[in-house]
């Protein structure tokens, strides 16, 4: 007898056929709150438009720097990055890195089990949590230590965060190096900074992966709360945070553009 | 009879529709296969799929602001002069000398950081409702270009009125993708036209702006919206099986103490 030819199947653990959903007509049911949140959203907007005014400032002129000088918010988590590491790894390799890891999710959690439901498991709402206040504190205690950690050199010179600091111990350390012309900047810009990326959202994996035994999909909810949260914390932190000369201040010391 | 009854009944009417008011099962089907517009839906779908608790109609409502955006955007280029400094004058008299120049202006400036908002928030509400399993791998795939196109769409319109606040924040913006490794200059001046911010940046990032990206956006949207319904629509719930059978009923809770 002739076999039915296979479906096309995904990988994975073969899925309960679902229970037979209950099906409701798209007129009225759907098109009904898509025209309900249509219209909400066009009046919120025009309201807003009728009352906040998109800003025009002065024109361009290539003379005159404001300080600071900032990128649209949505890029401000960037130029947070950029005050604590190598522009390279901070402008391009940290944002592809993001895009290429995120779209990769799929292709590494295959389990079709746990669509469907918010934070797929019971486990799944505390895991976020979890991975959510563990990347918070993580990058709050770095930016503090970056921004507030200043020492004096010998001759007077302010020696400022984790970078510099490193760099300035290695030249002591090895002052020989110097003298053939090898720098440390590298390992403070860009070795030490790779290490943390890499290092943070893996330890929170590992956590995860003892304290909750989680699997795949939960493994992915911390690894995809690390990069939601860091990229609100840095996005929060670049806009209100950050003033003149991209000190640390607070939301009402930051002068807005002028 | 209403007048709205008289008007259904009209030549003019039956010609626009191709079935009548959609108030019978048959003619709810038949709206939905008949609409240019509506039937990207299919005919019926889950009610659990469709409760605005679930999908919070983030989808939807970036698709919302890319409409906004193209229609304030051609208001806009009516006025809009893509030279150095014209644009920045343009903008000026749109807002000052143009009838509801300063409401199209302000509604596609927040409509743009809105559909970035919104995207974003789409993207956090699929990946947290595990939407983007198979089969709808590729799909989100496809959204997270989206997502970059959009950011680019909105970025490259950041320039456009040539103010101090667009020329500063694009001089941060190119400066980091001038720090690519090993191709930073080459990528640097391919985005600026030159070495400097210049007039070439304004007509390419205009380019780019009202052009490029914005056929990018709509093709892509057209694959990802095909592929909602070819990977079998909006997601529904395929639970783990041993947390349907060990999951503990609801129990409510006592609250604060009060019950007992």
């Amino acid at each position: 007898m002739a076999q039915p030819t296979p479906k096309y199947q995904q990988a994975g653990p073969k899925v309960k056929p679902a229970e037979k959903e209950e099906m409701v007509y798209t007129w009225p049911y759907l098109v009904s709150i898509e025209a309900i949140m249509a219209i909400a959203m066009t009046l919120a907007l025009s309201l807003m438009s009728m009352f906040v005014n998109a800003p025009l400032l002065a024109l361009a002129n290539p003379e005159q720097t404001p300080n600071p000088a900032k990128a649209p918010w949505y890029f401000l988590g960037l130029q947070e990055l950029l005050l604590h590491m190598h522009p390279a790894l901070a402008g391009v390799i940290v944002p592809g890195a993001a895009l290429l890891l995120l779209a990769m999710i799929p292709y590494v959690d295959r389990d079709r089990r746990g669509t469907g439901i918010w934070f797929s498991t019971r486990k799944g709402i505390p895991i976020t949590i979890f991975s959510w206040v563990y990347t918070w504190i993580w990058e709050l205690v770095l930016i503090l230590i970056d921004e507030f950690w200043v020492t004096k050199d010998a001759a007077g010179q302010e020696i400022k965060g984790i970078e510099r600091h490193l760099t300035f111990w290695l030249n002591d350390l090895f002052p020989g190096m110097v003298k053939i012309g090898v720098g440390w900047e590298w390992l403070g810009k860009i070795l030490l900074p790779s290490g943390l990326m890499v290092a943070i959202p893996w330890i929170l994996a590992e956590i995860v992966r003892r304290r909750w035994k989680a699997n795949t999909r939960e493994v992915m909810i911390a690894l995809g709360t690390f990069y939601f949260a860091s990229f609100v914390l840095l996005t929060i932190i670049g806009t209100a945070f950050r003033g003149h000369s991209m000190l640390l201040m607070w939301p009402w010391e930051v002068t807005p553009p002028e | 009879m209403g007048l709205w009854s008289k008007f259904k009944q009209t030549t003019l009417y039956k010609s626009i529709y191709r079935n009548e008011y959609p108030d019978t099962p048959r003619n709810q089907v038949l709206v939905i296969l008949n609409s240019v517009v509506l039937h990207l839906h299919p005919v019926k779908v889950p009610r659990r799929a469709i409760r605005v608790s679930y999908t919070w109609g983030l989808g939807g409502l970036s698709l919302l602001m890319f409409l906004i955006l193209t229609v304030t955007g051609v208001w806009l280029m009516f006025y809009y002069v893509p030279a150095v400094p014209d644009a920045y004058f343009s903008v000026q008299a749109l807002e000052t000398d143009v009838i509801f120049g300063m409401f199209s202006r302000n509604l596609h400036r927040w409509a743009a950081h809105g559909m970035v908002l919104a995207v974003w928030l789409h993207m956090a509400r699929v990946f947290y409702t595990g939407a983007y399993k198979p089969p709808r791998d590729f799909n989100w795939a496809i959204g997270v270009v989206l997502f970059t196109v959009t950011v680019l769409l909105s970025f490259t319109g950041y320039l456009l009125p040539w103010d101090q606040l667009a020329y500063w924040a694009i001089q941060v913006g190119s400066n980091m993708a001038g720090s690519t490794p090993f191709i930073g200059k080459q990528v640097r001046f391919v985005l600026l036209g030159g070495y400097d911010i210049g007039l070439p940046t304004l007509v390419r990032w205009y380019t780019l702006h009202v052009l490029l990206l914005p056929l990018a956006a709509i093709v892509l949207m057209a694959v990802h919206f095909w592929r909602v319904r070819k990977d079998g629509g909006i997601s529904t719930p395929i639970p783990y099986e041993d947390e349907e059978e060990t999951a503990p009923a609801p129990e409510p809770q006592p609250l604060g103490g009060a019950a007992d």
